[in-house]
């Protein structure tokens, strides 16, 4: 997986358990799980028009931004359980990294675990859209 | 005679398909769009292959036979309404419907401080041009509310509403909760006071038989996509003297008699609203739709989505945490199910769903204020048409209280 990857090597994990599942609906069952295992949650209140992530048809809502030691940090909510898994795991790959980085990170590990629904625009299920954001909030902070 | 539903099943060559999952497809997003027979999809391919051509606009063969094919369905589709030629505008579906009436009735004959009345159970396309209208000709609009213990229209409130009112638009039947409303009544009512009536029948007319001329509104639209015909066509249906009080909406070719370097003449009748070249491959194909339909009992077409659906309502209601907004068991209800869990996310219910090749719909339907008066962001939908069988209604019951055991 380590030549061809273009997430940061400390996902692979993640990918793998993902990738381990034995069909659709386990995969699924395993984000919702890590939708309660979300390393830097975005509680309701905190969610307002300013971080609100648009193009969802569930609501999406994020905060980037960078520790003293200069690592970038995502902190994210959503609704849908699925969107929620997903930020979890773009939280897992993001959070510490270098802001440049991140505004280079492709989405290609969701389809790696095998979200095939996530990566399809038109279900605008709201994962690419809070890449598309965590991205251009990680290029303001280089 | 009973309806043969694996025969109707066989017409609509999209049911045989599998997913990409492979899964079977089963389509309960009806109330979105209903999938095409065999025969509507022959209708267009053969225009395109063999007269494909501009109609009104020349004398050779094809424009001809073109111009002939694209009356021919204006005159099958305005008799299947139960109504004459003259009476029918085609337009790209019931949106640009309603639009024409807002501006190209309301604008010429409302004005400051005339009201207008709708209800809290609208579909977008018969709310936003009515706010269009306040603010452009200062039309003052009422919204009768909905009982949301009963679902349906608060008709006490619908005739103090009533007091002064110039147009009454109201929706045949709820594409969120499947509540057929009492138009024979609402049109009686609203004419009884002197204002004229518009019925939104995107969700009727694919339930039971739409008749124009009987049901005395004075308009009613209808979308094609959502009774077996193609998308972007659809019609206003206009009584004659509403029609007569409308003046241009949309200008350009077509619908002038003469133009000049100083000002224009315009066409009568339905003619004066059909602008620029007619959407005549889809005319023709939701004619071969209605002739398609008109082999059947619309009355047994609906007492069989109706019993698919009030059996389906009921089942899920057994299921722990699901609430179901409407009430398909009515008689009277169309084939929508809304529905919601009280913990697993409409969306992502909908894709669990999809992935054992349910296809349900999700979101605020184009109903927001319907939305607001339900308390909910969004429900998911399942709706049921002529080709869903009792088989498919029991597989989805299933899976439901699969996903539902698994992930709440």
């Amino acid at each position: 997986m380590a030549e061809d990857r273009k997430w940061p090597g400390h996902l692979d994990p993640v990918v793998e358990e993902f990738r381990a599942c034995f069909d659709a609906m386990e995969r699924y069952e395993l984000l919702f799980g890590y939708a309660k295992l979300h390393p830097s949650p975005l509680p309701q209140e905190e969610w307002n028009d300013d971080n609100q992530v648009h193009g969802c048809q569930s609501r999406a809502h994020v905060i980037c931004s960078v520790d003293e030691s200069g690592g970038f940090l995502l902190r994210g909510g959503a609704d849908a359980q699925i969107v929620q898994g997903l930020m979890a795991v773009t939280a897992i790959a993001v959070n510490g990294m270098n802001p440049s980085e991140v505004a280079e990170m492709e989405p290609d590990y969701a389809e790696a675990m095998g979200i095939r629904s996530s990566l399809t625009p038109s279900r605008a299920n709201g994962f690419l859209n809070m890449f598309k954001r965590v991205r251009e909030e990680a290029a303001l902070f280089q | 005679m009973a309806l043969d539903i694996e025969a109707i099943r066989g017409d609509f060559p999209i049911l045989r398909r599998t997913l990409p999952n492979g899964k079977k497809l089963v389509y309960f997003d009806n109330a979105a769009t209903s999938q095409k027979p065999q025969c509507v999809i022959d209708a267009m391919s053969r225009y395109y292959e063999e007269y494909n051509s501009n109609a009104h606009r020349a004398n050779h063969t094809l424009a001809d036979e073109a111009t002939t094919a694209l009356e021919s369905a204006r005159e099958r589709i305005s008799s299947y309404f139960g109504t004459s030629p003259d009476q029918m505008i085609y337009t790209s579906g019931a949106t640009e419907a309603i639009n024409l009436v807002a501006y190209g009735w309301a604008r010429e004959n409302l004005g400051e401080g005339d009201v207008v009345v709708l209800t809290e159970m609208e579909h977008h396309a018969d709310i936003v041009p009515w706010q269009q209208m306040s603010i452009d000709k200062g039309v003052e609009i009422r919204y009768v509310p909905i009982d949301t213990e009963s679902f349906t229209l608060d008709m006490d409130a619908f005739e103090v509403a009533l007091d002064g009112a110039s147009l009454v638009c109201v929706v045949h039947t709820s594409n969120v909760l499947g509540v057929r409303n009492p138009v024979e009544n609402i049109v009686e009512m609203s004419h009884s006071v002197g204002a004229r009536v518009l019925i939104d029948c995107a969700q009727g007319a694919p339930h039971e038989r739409i008749d124009f001329d009987s049901l005395g509104a004075d308009f009613v639209a209808i979308s094609a996509h959502k009774m077996a015909g193609p998308t972007g066509i659809g019609c206003i249906l206009v009584k004659r003297d509403a029609m007569a009080e409308m003046g241009p909406f949309m200008t350009g070719g077509s619908m002038i008699k003469r133009v000049t370097t100083e000002g224009s003449t315009f066409q009568e009748g339905h003619a004066m609203f059909e602008t620029g070249t007619p959407r005549i491959a889809e005319a023709i194909g939701w004619g071969a739709a209605v002739e398609w339909l008109d082999q059947f009992d619309m009355r047994e077409i609906h007492n069989h989505i109706n019993d698919v659906a009030s059996w389906t309502a009921a089942r899920m209601r057994e299921i722990p945490g699901i609430r179901i907004y409407g009430d398909p068991e009515r008689e009277d209800s169309s084939g929508a199910v809304s529905f919601l869990h009280e913990s697993i996310q409409s969306q992502d219910l909908a894709l669990l769903l999809d992935e054992g090749g349910f296809a349900v719909r999700t979101g605020h339907h184009c109903a927001q204020p319907l939305m607001d008066a339900l308390g909910v962001p969004s429900t998911n939908r399942a709706s049921f048409w002529i080709y869903n069988t009792m088989g498919e209604a029991e597989s989805f019951v299933e899976y439901l209280g699969q996903v539902v055991e698994r992930f709440a």
